[in-house]
């Protein structure tokens, strides 16, 4: 589900089989990498949406949290588990943070939702056909983790 | 110089009435034009949208067929992609079911739960439908699955849009 009304209005009314929450982490930075920023925010927003697609019923697709790159990583951190907690206080029983941005991995430990990094790719120069059938490899893989992750927890 | 002279007069009644008459024609035109108009329109290919999927490939197995189309939301007209699970019945008729789930809209998968082989299996929640998208009861889904109309055109599939299935 996504975080728009008709779909919230859907989750409120059947919250007891959405109990998985994305979070979608997306790197600004205007001083500089700012291109790098601008496609890993891209690529996992694409993907994060066809996530959704395939597994709507079960997960709430947030906003994705959009975030200055060069802020200090703990200062960041705070920020992302006042998310975590809001979330898992609420009835989720699986949060995970969907990024490109591997100053994330350095501290996943501190997490108590499941980090997913997944490197970004250069969509910008590929044309559409490829473009869509490289992210649906990635977003079955995804998937897989998503599935397994279910299964262990049923 | 011939016998019959145009007269001064004359000459002038002709050219005013040529060019009163192109006036009269460059205004009533567009408004013709714009009357008929919807007449004129082309039927927009009613709304079964093509598939890459050949009818003479379809086999009993249910195969998934992705097809593309436009959806606008709001102002914003994006592409995506539609999927349908398409199959021949026991009758040799093509059924093409829609792969959302009644459930809360995920996509259902044909026979990948190794528990309940050769059914429609919906990874969110454990919903199962039989091959002709009968929902399973004990299962979440309360409702089979969406059946596409479908057409053949040139040897290809044709998908129109989802309807529920109509109670047998």
């Amino acid at each position: 589900m996504k975080w728009n009304p008709q779909d919230i209005d859907m989750f409120l009314q059947s919250k007891e089989y959405v109990d998985t929450a994305v979070l979608p982490l997306l790197p600004v930075a205007i001083s500089k990498d700012t291109k790098q920023a601008a496609s890993m925010t891209e690529f996992i927003s694409l993907l994060s949406m066809q996530l959704e697609r395939q597994f709507r019923g079960r997960l709430l697709l947030l906003p994705g949290y959009s975030y200055i790159k060069t802020e200090s990583i703990d200062k960041l951190l705070g920020d992302l588990k006042v998310w975590e907690r809001e979330l898992l206080e609420n009835g989720f029983k699986h949060v995970l943070f969907l990024t490109s941005d591997s100053n994330w991995k350095a501290v996943e430990n501190q997490l108590e939702g499941e980090l997913i990094w997944m490197p970004s790719l250069p969509l910008v120069h590929m044309d559409e056909k490829n473009r869509n059938s490289l992210l649906e490899d990635q977003v079955k893989q995804l998937m897989n983790l998503f599935l397994q992750k279910w299964q262990s927890a049923d | 110089m011939s016998k019959n002279q145009v007269s001064r007069r004359q000459f002038l009644s002709y050219t005013l009435t040529g060019v009163g008459g192109f006036m009269a024609a460059g205004m009533l035109m567009p408004m013709v034009r714009f009357a008929v108009d919807p007449v004129l329109q082309a039927k927009a290919e009613s709304d079964f949208i093509p598939t890459p999927q050949k009818v003479s490939e379809i086999t009993e197995v249910p195969t998934r067929v992705d097809f593309k189309f436009e959806q606008q939301d709001a102002w914003y007209t994006s592409e995506v992609t539609g999927t349908a699970w398409v199959y021949l019945d026991d009758k040799g008729e093509i059924v093409a079911l829609s792969p959302v789930c009644k459930h809360l809209g995920c996509v259902v998968d044909w026979n990948t739960d190794k528990a309940n082989p050769d059914k429609f299996y919906c990874p969110c929640h454990g919903g199962l439908y039989t091959k002709d998208g009968t929902n399973v009861p004990g299962t979440p889904p309360v409702a089979p699955l969406d059946v596409y109309p479908y057409k053949e055109k040139d040897g290809f599939l044709y998908l129109g849009k989802a309807k529920p299935k109509k109670e047998a």
